[in-house]
């Protein structure tokens, strides 16, 4: 129960952490975009530039490398726990 | 105001390096006398300065403890209690109690042929209030001089508190500068120029006034 309560906290703690950082590094990627467009001379409208550019950012490394998030804390617990227990 | 204010800071400072003393894991070299275990009363406030390993454990007012028993280098004695930490508060994820307290009795040495190990630990030991620190590693060394090894744990989570605080502080700093501080100065050009306004108007009512005065 006591590893349930853990659980949950870390999961509500670490997803507000995440939902943050993966809003704000996306709305980050659409000022790169529109500052991209703005300064260069593109053929294709603004909206469907950046629209694009989105869509590629949604299939990019560097949004997945967000779910470090949940993977670095967990990494760290299992490597206190046979560090404290095992080692 | 501004005594307060400090009073408030520094309340708060010496809380946060109060619990970072308490949680942070610390080293003592020791020799080993003895290990026990006791029955322990915990209805009182002082619970939590004892671990709840599992569920059970929160509900009960008494259980057993293990204990071990130790004599620093300095020739001072400290006790030590034996818990797991469980996946509750402070994080260590202590699970291997009962290897501990076979570990530490299988190092027990008398004071004419001394062992020495060092035990790694956090918490404190208050004898009013019969606080022990918790006991998490032994290691043996060669003597009673022995370094204590880097505290890399310590280093590593003060490094990572200190970026987090100052991180917040320098944005706290930008976001007053550009938000708060002409916010204020202007409130206060205001208040200036509502002050000039009224003496202004002041003088004007006194000097009709005057002019009813006898000359």
């Amino acid at each position: 129960m006591v590893l349930v309560r853990l659980l949950f906290i870390a999961f509500v703690v670490l997803s507000i952490i995440y939902l943050s950082l993966s809003l704000y590094s996306r709305s980050k990627a659409r000022d790169r975009l529109e500052a991209e467009w703005d300064a260069g001379d593109f053929e294709i409208p603004r909206e469907s530039y950046v629209r694009a550019g989105l869509a590629e950012y949604d299939g990019s490394l560097r949004r997945k490398l967000i779910l470090g998030v949940y993977v670095v804390p967990m990494s760290v617990v299992i490597l206190i726990i046979y560090l404290v227990n095992f080692a | 105001m501004r005594y307060i204010g400090w009073t408030l800071l520094i309340i708060f400072w010496v809380l946060v390096g109060a619990v970072l003393h308490y949680t942070l894991p610390q080293r003592d070299i020791v020799r080993i006398v003895n290990t026990y275990e006791e029955r322990q009363e915990l209805g009182d406030w002082t619970r939590m300065f004892w671990s709840r390993p599992d569920t059970q454990s929160d509900g009960l007012i008494t259980r057993d403890v293990q204990f071990i028993q130790t004599v620093r280098a300095n020739g001072r004695p400290m006790v030590y209690r034996n818990e797991d930490t469980g996946w509750s508060w402070p994080p260590y994820f202590k699970f291997d109690t009962s290897n501990l307290y076979t570990e530490a009795a299988d190092a027990v040495s008398t004071r004419a042929a001394p062992e020495w190990y060092v035990i790694t630990h956090y918490g404190w030991r208050n004898e009013f209030l019969t606080v022990f620190p918790n006991a998490i590693s032994i290691r043996q060394v060669e003597g009673p001089d022995a370094s204590k090894g880097i505290p890399w744990i310590n280093i590593i989570v003060l490094s990572l508190i200190a970026a987090f605080f100052y991180a917040i502080w320098v944005r706290w700093r930008r976001f007053r500068r550009a938000r708060i501080d002409p916010r204020l100065e202007e409130l206060q050009d205001n208040w200036q120029a509502a002050g000039d306004a009224a003496r202004a108007k002041r003088g004007r009512i006194r000097r009709w006034l005057d002019t009813w005065k006898a000359r």
